[in-house]
């Protein structure tokens, strides 16, 4: 063992130990629920009329944390586009085969219904539009490695899926406006008079599950917009980065 | 010990191995399949804590999309150089 060796196994346990240590005196204070929890959980379904506790946090009490956290992955994507703008996308992989491509076929019904269900139910189970968009986004990705990334950027381009993008951002600020322009606050639910309805059905709790809609629509169109980048390819003519 | 107790003990373990495996393990292609199985552990540890939701993110973005990406980034950058 070097001495670089040591050094760098010193730093990995001094850190590990203070982690540690924060866990210790931070992590369990012995009481059942911090005070602004148990507040959330009594009121909730009272406040939004959401089974799902996290969501109602995520989307009614919380909503503009989540507009900053949709505002980060808004940022990393552009940033990604910025950086491929003179990229072309050449297509590269030309499928799996005909097995595959037939088995995928007949399971990607039941595939596309996964992310849909978790995004349209995120007020009644765990779940949410940022869950189903990943989902999203993989099945996405799952796609263009069995059919072939000529196949899905021919359907997919990014410059839909920009648009896809776009619309879920617009949809969010749009639904939080609604609170502004009924003399609420910004992003608010039932206050802003969206109906509650009864807690547990499909179509309740206002806004919440509109906010999971567009959640989802954004960080699904996003994060397949990083896949296509990232197999993006300089041509001849650009290949040499300017920055 | 209870038998809950032993098996988020076990999972725990089975967390620094798998983290450690991650780092240790030779050629990229495997690490990233590592991680994603850390991913996956990860994932049923925090339903163990009862945070179903982030453990479905975990499971989501480790396991899915980080792959993907880990796996595209690598297959541009080694035939490039």
């Amino acid at each position: 063992m070097t001495r670089r060796n040591v050094f760098a196994l010193l730093i990995a346990l001094t850190g590990a130990g203070g982690l540690f240590a924060v866990l210790i005196v931070y992590g369990g204070t012995g009481e059942a629920l911090p005070a602004l929890a148990a507040t959330f959980l009594e009121r909730s379904i009272a406040d939004s009329a959401a089974v799902n506790v996290v969501s109602t946090v995520l989307l009614d009490y919380r909503a503009f944390d989540t507009l900053g956290e949709a505002t980060v992955i808004f940022a990393s994507v552009t940033g990604v586009s910025a950086l491929f703008v003179r990229a072309h996308l050449i297509p590269q992989s030309r499928g799996a085969g005909i097995l595959v491509e037939r088995a995928i076929g007949y399971l990607a019904a039941f595939f596309w219904l996964f992310p849909v269900y978790i995004v349209l139910f995120g007020h009644l189970s765990p779940g949410g539009g940022f869950q189903g968009g990943v989902a999203l986004a993989v099945l996405i990705i799952l796609l263009n490695v069995v059919y072939g990334t000529e196949r899905g950027a021919s359907i997919l381009t990014t410059h839909r899926l920009h648009l896809f993008e776009d619309a879920g951002a617009l949809a969010f600020l749009l639904i939080g406006t609604v609170g502004i322009i009924q003399g609420s606050a910004f992003l608010a639910n039932l206050a802003a008079g969206f109906p509650g309805g009864v807690p547990g059905r499909l179509l309740s709790s206002g806004a919440i599950p509109l906010l999971n809609l567009a959640i989802g629509i954004k960080v699904a169109s996003g994060l397949a917009t990083i896949f296509y980048e990232f197999l993006a390819s300089w041509d001849k003519a650009g290949a040499r980065w300017k920055p | 010990m209870t038998a809950y107790e032993f098996a988020f003990l076990f999972l725990l373990v089975l967390l620094v191995v798998a983290a450690l495996a991650a780092v240790l393990v030779r050629g990229y292609i495997t690490s990233i399949i590592v991680l994603s199985v850390f991913s996956v552990l990860m994932a049923v540890v925090f339903a163990f804590l009862q945070a179903v939701d982030v453990a479905m993110a975990e499971a989501v973005i480790g396991a899915g999309f980080m792959t993907a990406i880990f796996v595209g980034a690598i297959a541009k950058t080694r035939r490039s150089s």
